[in-house]
């Protein structure tokens, strides 16, 4: 049977294509382009042979798929993923940067706002735990500031969700086997 | 209904698709009809994909790109010496292991079993 797959189909069909894509980000690069070549031709073909929708239907799951894929290319063992550790490591950071500035930022402005032409030192004990203490140097309204460091526990907290979020562990065993074996008398 | 048990035909689909693809070289979806005209029609697509993949990471197929009038070019496997090795000893595993379980499951199945003492 020959179905003739529309434009809505091949929308369809790359839909899939590309969340697949998406699922195996840990795969290498010339993987990822071959598996999402293949996939989409045997889906053209299967749409031309049983309609777009059985042809999809048949495919399952992508996410199933996708785990088959790793499986297939890396093996059974569960492993760790880089690209989640690493856009957390990013993300984390910018995003606790971002949050302690501000809240330094807003008690500098409260500052001036109390006082426009505010003249001394003032110090702010940062977010418990997170935050070395800010000091903010104020002259006729004009300030400067120094501190707000992330704290070593911040810095802890940090490293250890990346690789909890990665689940980095999982290199540990991976190197082990991967180490020959050496023979013992 | 189920013609098969999937967990049963995990373990030798790599077989059957080394076989077939040692009779005729063939693309990943045509596989899948070649395993549905054996009757295995409940063999899809997700499943027989990866298991190329793995075939060819193992270095037990090996795949060429051809064109195709139907769009995108058409990636054809076919089985490699060591998949061919791999064929044979796995056949020979087969059978040895579908032979002993066979004599088994061929006993009249007893309305009770024998108590132990």
């Amino acid at each position: 049977m020959d179905n003739s797959v529309s434009l809505i189909d091949r929308m369809r069909i790359e839909r899939v294509v590309w969340a697949l894509d998406q699922r195996l980000y840990d795969l290498p690069r010339r993987s990822r382009i071959a598996t999402r070549r293949e996939v989409r031709q045997n889906l053209l073909t299967a749409a031309h042979d049983v309609g777009t929708t059985e042809a999809l239907r048949h495919l399952g799951n992508s996410r199933t798929l996708a785990a088959e894929y790793r499986s297939a290319e890396f093996g059974d063992q569960a492993r760790p993923s880089w690209m989640a550790a690493a856009v957390f490591l990013l993300t984390g950071q910018l995003v606790l940067t971002s949050l302690l500035s501000e809240a330094a930022q807003a008690f500098g402005d409260g500052i001036t706002a109390a006082s426009p032409h505010a003249t001394g030192t003032f110090t702010w004990h940062g977010i418990p735990y997170l935050q070395d203490a800010v000091t903010y140097t104020v002259a006729n309204g004009e300030r400067t500031s120094a501190g707000g460091a992330w704290t070593p526990l911040a810095w802890i907290i940090w490293i250890a969700a990346t690789v909890a979020i990665g689940r980095l562990w999982r290199v540990v065993p991976i190197r082990r086997r991967s180490q020959p074996a050496t023979a013992t008398n | 209904m189920s013609t098969h048990d999937p967990q049963l035909l995990k373990g030798v689909l790599s077989l059957l698709l080394l076989q077939l693809l040692s009779e005729r070289e063939s693309y990943g979806y045509e596989v899948v009809q070649r395993l549905h005209e054996i009757g295995l029609v409940d063999v899809f697509e997700g499943t027989v994909y990866p298991a190329l993949t793995r075939l060819e990471r193992e270095g037990r197929v090996t795949a060429r790109l051809a064109t195709s009038n139907a769009g995108p070019a058409r990636k054809y496997y076919r089985p490699t010496e060591a998949g061919y090795d791999a064929l044979s000893s796995g056949t020979a595993s087969w059978r040895a292991l579908a032979a002993m379980v066979d004599s088994v499951l061929h006993r009249p199945i007893p309305t009770e079993p024998i108590k132990g003492s």
